[in-house]
């Protein structure tokens, strides 16, 4: 008779599904999976003790080093955070071309975290497929700010650079491109009966599981939940901005949210283009003394930045929640358990998107 | 049966078969709107500082004098290619990307107060700071030798023992002062502003 032994199976820190480096533990009997626990600590930075003592301008580019993939949002947030406390207000041009570069970067990050999925299912034709599309979104975005990550672009009271009508042209072809490529691409994800085989009805995150767990980001728009930063950010609400929710809660979901956000961000991107009108793009203004506690929507769900600044614009206290960390854990203890095979565990983590780098700061 | 026919018909598109039988990795170009590490342009240094004051990375920009003329001089390991000096360059001296020609077309520019702090704790009172600063140094040359100052004018100096700031507002905040600390006692806060349009 075949016996079943319950075993300790490791998944990681390197695993060619992996983008870095993360331990998952899982407790499994046979293939299927009784619990899991996800082990961090391969490449904390303390970035957060780095920044302490130093003015906006060291900080602003200490922010977008938190996240690689998502860096626009963290200096997006920064900035927006400082302004608070300061009582700036971005000019008009400013907060639309905020919009556009923040968006962009959306996109290229739901890009990759799809492409990461893919790749993990082992499509690599669509994988690649995307990949490839993200780089016309990074072309993009080093056209507009000079640089495809880190692009610093976002100061108080405004932004770095304007975009010429040259540009706005090149960046809505761009759009019209990436639109079509994407459509030919979701058909082909949504129809592929072995796509669906890995991904419909596995690592199933229900409505109630993911609010008594906090889930952030499109892991919980995909559960239902209507929680996104972005509706009540002035400009966005300007722009008609109301959140992509699907209820399956499956890995499908997902991933099909972010496909759609990349469809409504290239939406707002069109729109903010119309709605622009010429003006200044910076308003000037210095970082006064206070603390706040600051929010913004991520590509990954809500970023918070808390900190505190002194009379001379310097950052005193510092605290970032990156949306990762409730995600892992989410990902950990509601949507690993009861996974029916041992090859869903990475189909099931890299499906939330986890940034490891966010998380550890 | 829908996934063939959408698999047929995208690989079945004159693109993908043109592109499939002639594939062709693009040379690697750098596009001319990337910012790379600033370059010199044939504009006059005016040893002003401004570039110094507001670089966020560590040493990675010094303006010094080779030949009788000064340039600022770049290390490449340190540079974080944020392009802030070149914003910040009264005199256009420095270019990289688009940054200079947009810096010119919309009038932006970065503007900084200073405020000097002294942790009286830390102090030794060795007046390293005082040599070391560029300002005070132009002030009076007989820092150079001396290392000490009887100038009123300087932006600080060593009296009885305790470091003693006298002008801050000559201040051009390039932080030699805190690099050439060796306790960490001096810092330098600086107050920057983005603006556009000229002086405000
Ligand atoms: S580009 Fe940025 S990091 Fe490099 S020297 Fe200029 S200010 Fe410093
Ligand atoms: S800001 Fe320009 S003029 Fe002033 S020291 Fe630097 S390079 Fe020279
Ligand atoms: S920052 Fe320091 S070294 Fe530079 S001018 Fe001011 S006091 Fe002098």
């Amino acid at each position: 008779m075949k016996k079943t032994v319950d075993i300790s199976l490791p998944v990681g820190p390197m695993h060619p599904c992996f983008k870095e480096p993360c331990r998952i533990k899982c407790e499994t009997r046979g293939e299927y999976v009784l619990a899991a626990e996800v082990e961090l600590g391969y490449v904390k930075k303390g970035i957060e003790r780095i920044m302490r003592g130093r003015p906006w301008q060291e900080v602003m580019f200490l922010a977008e080093r938190v996240c690689g993939i998502c860096s626009v949002i963290h200096n997006f947030v920064f900035i927006e955070s400082v302004e608070h406390i300061s009582g700036i207000v971005p000019t008009e041009r400013a907060a639309y071309l905020r919009v556009i570069v923040n968006e962009l970067d959306r996109m290229q990050s739901h890009l990759l975290a799809n492409y990461s999925y893919c790749y993990t299912i082992e499509h690599e034709t669509l994988a690649m497929y995307l990949l490839n599309l993200r780089e016309t979104v990074m072309d993009q975005l080093e056209l507009i700010t000079g640089a495809r990550v880190t692009c610093a672009f976002i100061v108080p009271g405004g932004v770095r650079c304007d975009i010429s009508s040259d540009i706005a042209d090149e960046l809505r072809s761009a759009l019209d491109h990436i639109d079509a490529e994407l459509t030919r691409f979701i058909r082909i994800f949504e129809t592929g009966p072995l796509i669906g085989l890995r991904s419909k009805g596995i690592g199933i995150l229900t409505k109630d599981a993911a609010i008594e767990s906090h889930a952030v980001g499109p892991t919980a728009r995909a559960s239902g939940i209507d929680n996104d930063q972005r509706s009540t950010h002035p400009t966005y609400t300007a722009l008609g901005f109301s959140p992509v929710i699907r209820q399956e809660g499956d890995n499908f979901a997902r991933i099909m949210v972010r496909f759609e956000e990349v469809f409504q961000s290239i939406r707002l991107i069109r729109s903010a283009l119309e709605a622009m009108r010429e003006g200044p793009i910076r308003g000037g203004g210095t970082i006064k003394a206070g603390s706040i506690r600051y929010r913004g929507e991520a590509p990954r769900g809500e970023l918070l930045y808390e900190l505190t600044t002194d009379d001379y614009g310097r950052i005193l206290e510092i605290a970032i929640q990156t949306p990762s960390i409730p995600n892992i854990q989410v990902c950990a203890h509601a949507m690993l358990i009861d996974a029916q095979s041992a090859a869903d565990i990475t189909s099931i983590f890299i499906s939330s998107d986890p940034c490891i780098a966010c998380t550890e700061r | 049966m829908l996934s063939i026919i959408n698999y047929i018909r995208e690989f079945l598109r004159p693109h993908w078969i043109t592109t499939f039988f002639t594939a062709k990795t693009a040379p690697l170009v750098t596009p001319p709107h990337f910012r790379d590490f600033p370059e010199l342009t044939d504009k006059e240094c005016t040893h002003c500082l401004a570039c110094m004051m507001i670089c966020p990375a560590p040493e990675a920009i010094t303006v010094v004098k080779r030949e009788e003329i000064w340039r600022p001089e770049i290390t490449k390991g340190h540079c974080i290619r944020c392009g802030l000096c070149i914003e910040a360059c009264p005199e256009d001296v420095l270019t990289s990307g688009r940054i200079l020609a947009y810096k010119k077309e919309e009038e932006l520019t970065l503007q900084g107060t200073f405020h000097i702090e002294i942790d009286q704790s830390k102090c030794m009172g060795c007046g390293n700071c005082t040599v070391a600063c560029p300002v005070n140094r132009e002030i009076d040359p007989a820092l150079r030798s001396s290392g000490t100052s009887t100038s009123d004018e300087v932006i600080m100096r060593v009296d009885t023992g305790q470091n003693k700031v006298l002008h801050e507002e000559k201040c051009t905040g390039c932080k030699t002062c805190e690099e050439s600390c060796s306790n960490g006692a001096i810092r330098v806060a600086r107050i920057v502003e983005a603006l556009q349009g000229g002086e405000k």
